[in-house]
């Protein structure tokens, strides 16, 4: 499964690949905010987005709502430092498969949320 | 004042052996008729004119109608010379014939204030005093008095050239259609001045400008119909002649009134002070019903804010000149109270604002209290605003700080040594995993030690503020001299204000200031804690604008102290606080 990670602090974005990696997802590429998130997306064409929910530019449930529009979406898994009871129904809102507490990443949550 | 005295009485002693002399010579006349009508009628016109001229220049100097007054008064008592049997003073008397009436134009366009308001003005007096003496001349030289049928009985015209009668009449008429066109030049000027006077200058002062105009207009009457070929009619003559007399009965009378009008205000004001229960309202519409200007507003003085607000408290900017609005300051105690904001036409009549200020000065102190506080009620409201924002502001960057700093570190932290747990199988890699995850642990830990301490720094409350401002100074990117720091506790407030002055300041240098050095003193002095930081860079800091320091005034207010910011361009910049600080 290729697999893009979007978020803006390097020290996770480094984190998430090795774990990610090492539960077998092809790492196709990174971006650090919602605008190059989206150039990623149409370049790379990956199979799963792990996007970061607070972005620089643009919130990213915005950038789940515009990615979900489109046809091929990728699946998408918003992540966040925060509680997914902070955010509500937003995440089902944006059209993301599912939330994953930055703490809690592995092959298998990812994996769980894709079945 | 008693040298102007001096001189009032010696310019009326002149003005009576003047009207004496005009009645010997008249009286004396082989070459007019009605003598003794005309020289009892002439002295009183003349002297009426310089004993009422006399009287206002010294009840008011500074306005100059009543010199002007006088020098009408003086210009009438010359004409006579002209009815003299002496040749020589007859020639003189032709030729000054008509400054009377240039000199009554004159007061007439320059009322009330005596002086002449425009450049057009003093160009249209400056031609009525011209056409009246030096156009005189051509006829003068061609007038053959001694054969004219207009002055049976003359004495030679000492002036005569050559005698020619067509010359002269037509020197004559272009003499007197130059005095008809400046005299109805002169009474548009004044009729304008009339639409646009208002309020008290109207009532006290109109009648002058009435009974002048009208005699002006009766003596352009005059010349005009000697223009057209009659003769000068002698009812016009007798009108233009009766409108002048009057004239300085109605500036009398306009003076007494003025004065009568302006202690009848006064006392009305007084005496509805003491009735009124809505006084913030009635004091204004008071003092405006007093000075006839319903315009008017009255703004208070505010020594701790150095400027004046209005009654709700409310800045207010005063009138710049030229604006058609003046203030006139009140005082009380040589110290300013108020400022009354009325309408330019109240100009001349500033005494009479200043008196009814003074009547209601008490009024005015009590009013100048509330509206302090009013004041200070909206300052401190706009500060508590400002607090709660700050503090909203701060929580804000500290959950931004934390979760963009130690939080994402620590979350790696946990990622990478779930890795390692994961890759102990593995020993090269596990230690590359957990130095990684040690590292980030430390750079949490910088972070967490950086924020604790811009939420409140420990060891101000452990060892006070001359320990913590040391450390401040130790941490600064510039050299900071500590030129003196209290050695004894203070109260927590008083120490975290003081403190976070400094820090604020320090912040501030190392941002903006490019200064090379900075000296930070802390005194106590008479009861208050003095927090002064100095730097040597560009200044130009501007106090309202950055949040920082509105924050950080807004701080110190709060413990009651007050901050100043003193920076000039060029010249560094000083924080400097006060505090109170009773122990």
């Amino acid at each position: 499964m290729r697999l893009l990670i979007v978020d803006d602090h390097r020290s996770f974005r480094d984190a998430a690949r090795r774990v990610l990696e090492s539960a077998g997802f092809a790492v196709v590429g990174e971006a650090a905010d919602g605008q190059s998130a989206m150039v990623a997306v149409s370049e790379l064409r990956p199979d799963i987005v792990l996007l970061d929910v607070q972005l620089p530019d643009i919130d990213g449930f915005e950038v789940a709502s515009r990615l979900t529009g489109k046809g091929h979406a990728p699946a998408i898994v918003m992540t966040s430092s925060r509680d997914a009871a902070d955010f509500g129904p937003l995440v089902t809102q944006s059209g993301a498969r599912g939330f994953v507490h930055k703490a809690d990443l592995s092959g298998a949550a990812i994996g769980a949320l894709l079945e | 004042m008693r040298s102007l005295g001096r001189a009032l009485i010696a310019l009326a002693v002149g003005g009576l052996v003047m009207g004496l002399a005009a009645i010997a010579i008249i009286l004396s006349s082989h070459h007019m008729s009605h003598r003794g009508t005309w020289a009892i009628f002439g002295a009183i016109l003349g002297w009426s004119f310089i004993g009422t001229g006399l009287y206002a220049w010294w009840r008011r100097p500074e306005n100059h109608s009543g010199a002007l007054m006088a020098w009408v008064g003086f210009a009438w008592f010359l004409s006579p010379l002209s009815f003299s049997d002496n040749e020589a003073i007859f020639g003189v008397g032709l030729f000054i014939d008509a400054v009377a009436i240039a000199a009554l134009a004159h007061l007439i366009l320059a009322f009330p204030s005596g002086r002449l308001a425009t450049r057009y003005h003093r160009a249209l007096m400056a031609s009525g005093y011209f056409s009246a003496v030096v156009l005189q001349l051509p006829a003068l030289v061609v007038y053959d008095s001694a054969h004219s049928s207009d002055c049976k009985g003359c004495p030679a015209n000492p002036f005569l050239i050559s005698a020619n009668d067509d010359l002269y009449s037509f020197f004559r008429g272009l003499l007197n259609l130059s005095a008809v066109i400046v005299i109805a030049l002169i009474a548009r000027e004044v009729i304008r001045r009339i639409r646009r006077a208002r309020g008290s200058e109207r009532q006290v002062y109109s009648p002058v400008t009435y009974a002048g105009g009208a005699a002006l207009v009766a003596f352009g009457c005059v010349f005009a119909s000697v223009v057209v070929g009659g003769q000068s009619a002698t009812v016009l003559q007798f009108m233009a002649f009766a409108a002048f007399v009057t004239v300085p009965y109605a500036f009398m009378g306009g003076l007494i009134r003025g004065q009568l009008s302006r202690a009848g205000a006064v006392a009305e004001l007084v005496e509805a002070l003491g009735r009124t229960d809505d006084r913030r309202r009635s004091l204004r519409d008071s003092i405006a019903t007093a000075l006839g200007d319903s315009s008017l507003s009255i703004a208070y003085w505010i020594p701790a804010q150095q400027a004046y607000v209005d009654s709700d408290g409310q800045r207010v900017e005063l009138p710049a000149p030229g604006s058609g609005r003046i203030a006139t300051p009140i005082e009380r105690g040589g110290a300013p109270l108020a400022v009354i904001l009325h309408d330019e036409a109240l100009s001349e009549e500033r005494d009479l604002v200043r008196a009814i200020g003074g009547a209601a000065a008490l009024t005015l102190e009590n009013e100048r209290l509330a509206a302090e506080l009013r004041a200070r009620i909206d300052d401190l409201r706009a500060s508590r605003a400002r607090i709660v924002q700050a503090a909203d502001e701060e929580r804000r960057r500290l959950e931004r700080d934390l979760h963009d700093g130690a939080q994402q570190r620590l979350i790696a932290l946990q990622l990478n040594l779930k890795m390692a747990t994961a890759s102990l199988e593995d020993p090269e890699a596990a230690r590359a995993m957990i130095d990684e995850a040690i590292t980030e642990l430390s750079e949490a830990t910088a972070e967490l030690r950086e924020l604790a301490r811009g939420i409140h720094p420990a060891i101000l409350t452990d060892r006070g503020l001359d320990a913590a401002v040391t450390a401040l100074a130790g941490r600064a990117p510039i050299p900071v001299e500590l030129r003196a720091l209290p050695r004894e506790r203070l109260d927590a407030p008083i120490e975290s204000t003081a403190y976070f002055v400094v820090a604020e300041a320090l912040t501030n240098v190392a941002r903006y200031s490019q200064a090379t050095h900075a000296e930070v003193e802390i005194d106590r002095d008479n009861g208050r804690l003095v927090v002064e930081v100095r730097d040597d860079g560009i200044g130009g800091a501007e106090p309202q604008r950055g949040s920082g320091l509105r924050g950080l005034a807004d701080r110190v207010a709060a413990v009651d102290g007050q901050l100043r910011v003193t920076s000039r361009p060029g010249a560094g910049t000083t924080v400097h606080a006060e505090i109170p600080c009773a122990r």
